[in-house]
């Protein structure tokens, strides 16, 4: 007996919720034998999970503001997967866009009022991002380098350059010689909701491009074409697409919304520019599995982002309330996604016991 | 489609088996509460610790887990809890969860980055307690506290410059920040004070925890002709490569470094820098329990014994080099003619001294420049020393 695997043509709705349904139990059936090993309980542990990130108004807000970086950026990958451009580089483009807001923070901001500083510094944060994120884009349409690999690999460059500005030559003078800049001055900050950490102003500017993501893809000429180039480079030669061009201005917005997340980042939370991974904590990669759970389209880019920021609030929990090792968090998140990535694949396929040889 | 439903069916249904075996098979499985705490006591207390780290990292982590440990089994009114691997950004969220939800009467922040989230976090819950490690900054209900190891730094820099035969000693060094600075320029002045050739070459890791890239450093710097060497990193890792090269009969020096590292390599390690933050966390938590608890800057060296001297606990010298100690002289200002191991014992003591009575880090003193930073007969001071970005005239390398 053999399996065969075919491809549907559309799955229906009911199939989608089930498949989604199955699969986060299936994930958290296995991620159960970690918790059955350290003697919790497993029903106990997702109740607690849970409501750590979506069934407390503490664990809601919390949930809000980490869902926020993961908006921009997978709002950002959604545009460039669309054209099959596989940016890996979301790390790297927060990055840089963190590095152009802090420019402007520590340059501007003491001198300027935060009405002129914090459009300036979502400004450039989108400017430095879209840098960032051009270069693979040229290396691809003009060298044919593959974008996976200089994607990824400007993420390390980004980090290495994050560094090298901390260390050096923005050291800060007021923080004892630690890798800091300096604070950023009132006027650079965002505010908060109060009694929360939801820098709201990200929140909306995220909600916005969402907006506009949508509009671009769905209802312009352009969302057709970073179609048409991403099936098939060639036809849209035919059609008159330019590839270069396309290519280019797709990476301009999936890094440039990447910036926006790294200025939320600098001006929302930190206050300064420090060690790369404290700055973005992995939301570039974490983002990649939002904007495929979105299913690439911008608006469940909403819902994604929220339900992986609940997985990484609620996983604090797992620390917290059971005292496991920080590993179980990881294994836990990574169990549920990994089960949601691959019950991804029967929606796209079938499989059918075929009785013969084929 | 209609395979592919009973396909589902068969997952969904093994699904629920699986739902229902662990539901019935350990209903009865809650989370342990330490028994310790059931007891009638008249006040009890609750402390939650945030690590930077993972608590497996034999270093920095790993230490002040073992002093929450301590405290935990030494007072029966206490009950503890962690948190590790905490990014500094994530940490206002989690002091959050420990007050409000754990409900921890104080909170112990373990990173420099946490500061300003510990501060900001003793505004909001005035009626809690915040102990912060190894900042500046204290509040009403925050205070801080550090456990300072450059004085050993210097007993090691004594004993390498004394054993080294190539004057060449090695550094790998984690962050180029001013605790690490600083223990480099303790590690040199002490050479330099029994080998006036004796330079100190240093390599950083810009990392806390990274065996891969430590051994790497540990390597280089020994075909650059280093044999003796100090490190900050939280893994023994340069301690093996000391181990491997003694093995093959190139006889390396090495000094522990945080945590008990002898055990890696007996032939190798010569002594080092431990810490024992549980006198620390005894001390603070008692004076909670009995009201005496106040904001201070805690800063606590060899005297207070939050450092000690060795690369075992118990053993300041690895009994193996004791002799080799022995056999050299130097001639010293108070002391006249003094072994270096009587030396390494001496300023010892003078550490200990309730009125401590010898600084390493006193004038003169120049950087690598050749300016003057401690002039002659005056000591470097917290100020100075603690935001420390230049090294003594002995190393080669930069602070980046």
């Amino acid at each position: 007996m053999l399996f065969k695997i075919e491809k549907r043509v559309q799955a229906p709705a009911t199939i989608k919720i089930a498949v989604l349904l199955i699969s986060l139990a299936a994930g958290f059936c296995f991620a159960s034998v970690i918790f059955l090993v350290k003697g919790v309980h497993p029903v106990y542990a997702l109740s607690k999970i849970l409501s750590g990130s979506f069934g407390s108004l503490y664990g809601l807000k919390e949930t809000v503001t980490k869902s926020i970086p993961l908006m921009l950026t997978g709002v950002g990958l959604t545009v460039a997967y669309r054209g099959k451009f596989w940016n890996i580089g979301a790390e790297g483009q927060l990055l840089f866009g963190a590095i152009a807001a802090t420019w402007i923070a520590l340059k501007y901001g003491a001198n300027m009022s935060s009405y002129a500083v914090i459009p300036l510094m979502f400004g450039s944060g989108f400017i430095g991002g879209a840098l960032w994120g051009i270069i693979p884009a040229i290396m691809k349409t003009k060298l044919r380098i593959n974008e996976v690999i200089t994607t990824l690999m400007f993420n390390y460059i980004a980090a290495e350059f994050v560094q090298f500005l901390v260390y050096g030559p923005w050291k800060g003078k007021s923080q004892w010689g630690f890798p800091y800049t300096d604070n950023f001055p009132p006027s650079a900050t965002l505010s908060l909701i109060p009694s929360t950490r939801i820098h709201y102003i990200t929140l909306i500017i995220a909600l916005a491009v969402i907006a506009i993501a949508y509009f671009i893809i769905m209802k312009t000429n352009f969302g057709y074409e970073i179609r048409v180039i991403g099936d098939n480079p060639d036809a849209g030669k035919y059609a008159g697409i330019s590839f270069t061009r396309t290519t280019v201005v797709i990476m301009i917005l999936s890094g440039g919304f990447a910036g926006l997340a790294g200025v939320g980042e600098v001006a929302g939370v930190h206050h300064h520019l420090t060690y790369p991974w404290t700055i973005s904590s992995g939301y570039g990669f974490t983002s990649i599995i939002v904007a495929w759970l979105a299913k690439l389209n911008p608006v469940y880019v909403i819902v994604s982002s929220f339900f992986l920021g609940g997985i990484l609030i609620g996983g604090d929990t797992i620390q917290t309330s059971f005292g496991l090792p920080y590993a179980t968090v990881n294994i836990f998140n990574g169990l549920i996604l990994l089960f949601l990535i691959m019950g991804d694949f029967f929606l796209e396929y079938r499989i059918r016991l075929a009785g013969r040889r084929l | 489609m209609a395979k592919l439903n009973k396909l589902m069916v068969c997952l969904a249904a093994v699904g629920l088996v699986f739902i229902f075996a662990i539901v019935s098979g350990n209903a009865d499985a809650k989370p342990e509460k330490d028994s310790a705490v059931a007891l009638a006591q008249p006040k009890k207390l609750k402390a939650g610790f945030i690590y930077v780290g993972p608590v497996g990292d034999y270093g920095w982590s790993n230490a002040h887990d073992a002093g929450r440990r301590y405290v935990q089994k030494k007072f029966s009114w206490l009950e503890t809890m962690y948190v590790e691997a905490i990014p500094e950004g994530d940490v206002p969220r989690v002091i959050d969860r420990l007050i409000n939800e754990e409900k921890c009467d104080v909170v112990f922040t373990t990173s420099f980055g946490y500061m300003d989230a510990t501060i900001e976090a003793g505004k909001r819950y005035p009626k809690k307690v915040f102990m912060h490690c190894s900042g500046y900054k204290q509040d009403k209900n925050v205070g801080s506290y550090f456990a300072e190891m450059y004085q050993m730094y210097y007993l090691s820099g004594l004993m390498a410059g004394a054993l080294t035969k190539s004057n060449k000693l090695g550094y790998v060094g984690a962050h180029p920040i001013p605790e690490v600075v600083r223990h480099i320029n303790a590690y040199a002045i002490g050479a330099k004070e029994v080998n006036p050739a004796a330079k100190v070459y240093v390599k950083w890791l810009f990392s806390w925890y990274d065996p891969a890239r430590a051994r790497e450093a540990a390597e280089s710097l020994i075909a650059e002709g280093c044999d003796a060497f100090a490190f900050t990193e939280d893994s023994p890792a340069v301690i093996q490569v000391g181990k491997e090269h003694t093995e093959k009969g190139k006889q390396i020096y090495t000094f522990s470094h945080y945590s008990p590292m002898q055990r890696f390599g007996e032939n190798t390690v010569v002594s080092g820098q431990l810490v024992d933050w549980g006198v620390m966390y005894e001390e603070i938590l008692m004076k909670l329990h009995v009201g005496s608890w106040t904001n201070d800057d805690m800063l606590w060296f060899v005297k207070e014994k939050a450092v000690q001297l060795g690369g075992e606990f118990g053993q300041a010298v690895n009994p193996r080099f004791i002799d080799a100690l022995k056999a050299k002289t130097v001639n010293d200002r108070i002391f006249k003619t003094i072994s270096v191991y009587d030396l390494v014992q001496k300023r010892l003591s003078q550490f200990k001294e309730p009125m401590i009575t010898f600084d390493p880090f006193t004038g003169p003193i120049h950087d690598q420049k050749g300016n003057l930073w401690i002039k002659t007969g005056e000591r470097g001071g917290y100020q100075l020393l603690w935001t420390c970005d230049w090294f003594v005239d002995n190393v080669v390398g930069r602070v980046k």
